[in-house]
C-alpha cells in the first residue's frame, strides 16, 4: 500500500517540486480560457505516480468538488467535498485526495476514512499559489476512483504571511459540533489546529529569508475510541488547519484530535460529546 | 545646478545625446499614454465620485448617496476603492481605460463608484458610512460578511445590490480580472 507510513512522506517530497511547464498565456502572464474539466501536465504526471493506469471517472463521478472560482485570499481558498453515495460497509469512501494542480506541492491531503464518518463530506481551506486546477479524487473501498475539479482564479496563496499574532496558542486544537448530535446518524463536527503552517516560500522582510517550512502533518481524529479519519497534510492547507467532517455517534463519548506536525510536535484536542 | 549625476546623457558622446533624449522621451510618452490622466476611473465609465471626509484622523466614504441612486436607477453598485499612489490601481484603471469601448455597455445595470483614497490611509483609519452608521473597514467587512476583513488591499472592488447587500465574494486586489473576459465574469456574477 503506497500510502502507508513513510510511502507517504516519500510521495509527497518527490511530488513537492514539479518540473514546471510553459502554459499558454493571456494578457498578463495567465491562462483564462480554462475549463474546470482540463487537464494539465502536473494532473498528468502526478496521475501517473499515484494511481498508474486506473480508470478514474469523471462523467458519472460520485464525487463532487465546491471551490469559488475566485477566492478573497489565494492563501485560504474554501474548498468543499460532497460524495454522492452513503458511508456503509458495503461501499464506502476509503481514500480522499485533494490536491492544486500548480502549487509547489501538489498534493495538499490524504484523507483515509472510515464508516464512521457516516457520510465522507469534507470541508476545509487550501492555498493556491497561481491559477491552477484543484481537484479531488475518491477512492472507494471496491477500489472505483472518481474524480472533481475546479479551476480557480487566485494567486501568491503560498507566499502571503501567516497571522503571528498568538505565537503561544501554536498547537492548540479546538473540536466543535455545531449543531445538535442526533444519534446513528452522520453529525456534522469541525476541527481546527492553530498553527501558521509556513510553506517555505514567504520572505521575511527583515532578514531577507525564506521561513523555514513549519505545518501540520497529520490530523487523526477518533470517537469513543474508534478511528473516524486519519489526515495527512501538507503546507497546501492554509493556516489554522481545518476540516469539517462528519462523525456517527452510537452513544456519549470523546471526540478527539491527535496532531503532529513537520518539526514533529504533537498536539491533541479533545470534546466530550453527550 | 545639475551634476553629471543627475543629467545621465552628459555621460555620454554629444552625437548621442540627441538619441537617448528621444528614446526617454518616447518612453514616458508611451508610460503617460498607457496610464490614465489622473489617478481615478476613467470618466468614460461616468463613476460617482466620492471623496474621504473626516481628515485627517480618518478617512471616512459615505456610501448613502450612491445606495439611494442605485435604488432609483434600478442598478447594482460597483464600488471601487483606489489609492492615489497606488500602482496597481493604475494598472486597473488604464486596462479599464483601453477596453472602455468593448465594457462600457456591460456596465450599463452597474452604478461605478470610485472611493478614492491614498496608501496613506490604514484599514483602521478608512472608514465607510451607510446613513448613522459609520464602521472601520474591517468591522464593515465583517458586518457584510466579506472575507477581505483580514488585510485591506488596494486597490479593492466591491459588488452590491441597492440595498448593500453583497452579490458575490470579490478577491484582494484586481489582478485576477484585468482582461476583458475576466471582468465580464465578475459583471456576470460568475463564481
Amino acid at each position: 500500500m503506497i500510502w502507508k507510513n513513510a510511502g507517504v512522506w516519500s510521495l509527497m517530497f518527490v511530488l513537492a517540486f514539479p518540473v514546471s511547464t510553459p502554459s499558454l498565456a493571456a494578457v498578463g502572464g495567465l491562462p483564462t480560457k480554462t475549463a474546470h474539466t482540463d487537464s494539465s501536465p502536473e494532473w498528468e504526471r502526478l496521475r501517473e505516480k499515484i494511481f498508474q493506469a486506473r480508470p478514474i471517472e469523471v462523467h458519472d463521478s460520485l464525487v463532487q468538488l465546491i471551490v469559488p472560482l475566485r477566492a478573497a485570499y489565494g492563501a485560504s481558498v474554501p474548498v468543499g467535498v460532497v460524495s454522492r453515495l452513503p458511508q456503509t460497509e458495503a461501499r464506502y469512501v476509503k481514500r480522499l485526495y485533494l490536491l492544486v494542480d500548480k502549487n509547489p506541492s501538489m498534493l495538499a491531503a490524504v484523507i483515509e476514512l472510515t464508516p464512521e464518518v457516516g457520510q465522507a463530506d469534507f470541508e476545509t481551506r487550501l492555498r493556491v499559489d497561481e491559477y491552477s486546477h484543484v481537484r479531488v479524487i475518491s477512492e472507494l473501498s471496491n477500489g472505483e476512483l472518481h474524480m472533481d475539479s475546479r479551476y480557480v482564479k487566485t494567486s501568491g496563496g503560498c507566499s502571503a504571511p501567516p497571522n503571528r499574532s498568538a505565537p503561544h496558542l501554536i498547537g492548540k486544537t479546538v473540536l466543535r459540533v455545531p449543531d445538535a448530535v442526533t444519534m446513528n446518524q452522520p453529525t456534522p463536527a469541525d476541527v481546527t489546529v492553530v498553527h501558521p503552517n509556513d510553506t517555505g516560500f514567504e520572505l521575511n522582510n527583515v532578514s531577507v529569508m525564506f521561513i523555514p517550512p513549519h505545518f501540520i502533518r497529520s490530523i487523526k481524529v477518533s470517537f469513543a475510541g474508534r478511528k473516524v479519519f486519519d489526515a495527512e497534510l501538507d503546507f497546501s492547507v492554509s493556516e489554522n488547519p481545518t476540516f469539517r467532517f462528519n462523525f456517527v455517534p452510537h452513544g456519549a463519548g470523546v471526540l478527539r484530535a491527535d496532531v503532529e506536525d513537520s518539526k514533529e510536535a504533537r498536539f491533541a484536542g479533545s470534546l466530550d460529546v453527550p | 545646478m545639475t551634476t553629471p549625476f543627475s543629467d545621465p546623457t552628459r555621460a555620454l558622446p554629444r552625437s548621442l545625446r540627441g538619441v537617448w533624449s528621444r528614446a526617454a522621451l518616447t518612453l514616458c510618452m508611451a508610460v503617460l499614454a498607457a496610464m490614465p490622466a489622473v489617478a481615478a476611473l476613467p470618466a468614460a465609465y461616468s463613476p460617482l465620485v466620492v471623496q474621504p471626509v473626516g481628515g485627517p484622523a480618518r478617512a471616512e466614504f459615505d456610501l448613502t448617496g450612491a445606495l439611494a441612486r442605485a435604488r432609483a436607477e434600478g442598478r447594482r453598485l460597483y464600488v471601487y476603492l483606489g489609492a492615489s499612489d497606488c500602482a496597481f490601481c493604475r494598472r486597473y484603471e488604464a486596462f479599464l481605460a483601453a477596453n472602455a469601448s468593448e465594457l462600457i455597455p456591460h456596465f450599463s445595470n452597474y452604478l461605478i463608484v470610485d472611493l478614492r483614497s491614498s496608501l496613506a490611509v490604514p484599514a483602521d483609519r478608512l472608514y465607510i458610512r451607510v446613513g448613522h452608521q459609520s464602521l472601520p473597514y474591517a468591522e464593515f467587512q465583517r458586518s457584510i460578511g466579506d472575507e477581505r476583513a483580514r488585510q485591506l488591499v488596494y486597490p479593492s472592488v466591491w459588488l452590491f445590490d441597492a440595498s448593500l447587500k453583497p452579490l458575490m465574494q470579490m478577491p484582494a486586489g484586481t489582478g485576477t480580472f484585468q482582461t476583458v473576459p475576466e471582468q465580464l465574469e465578475i459583471l456576470r456574477l460568475e463564481q
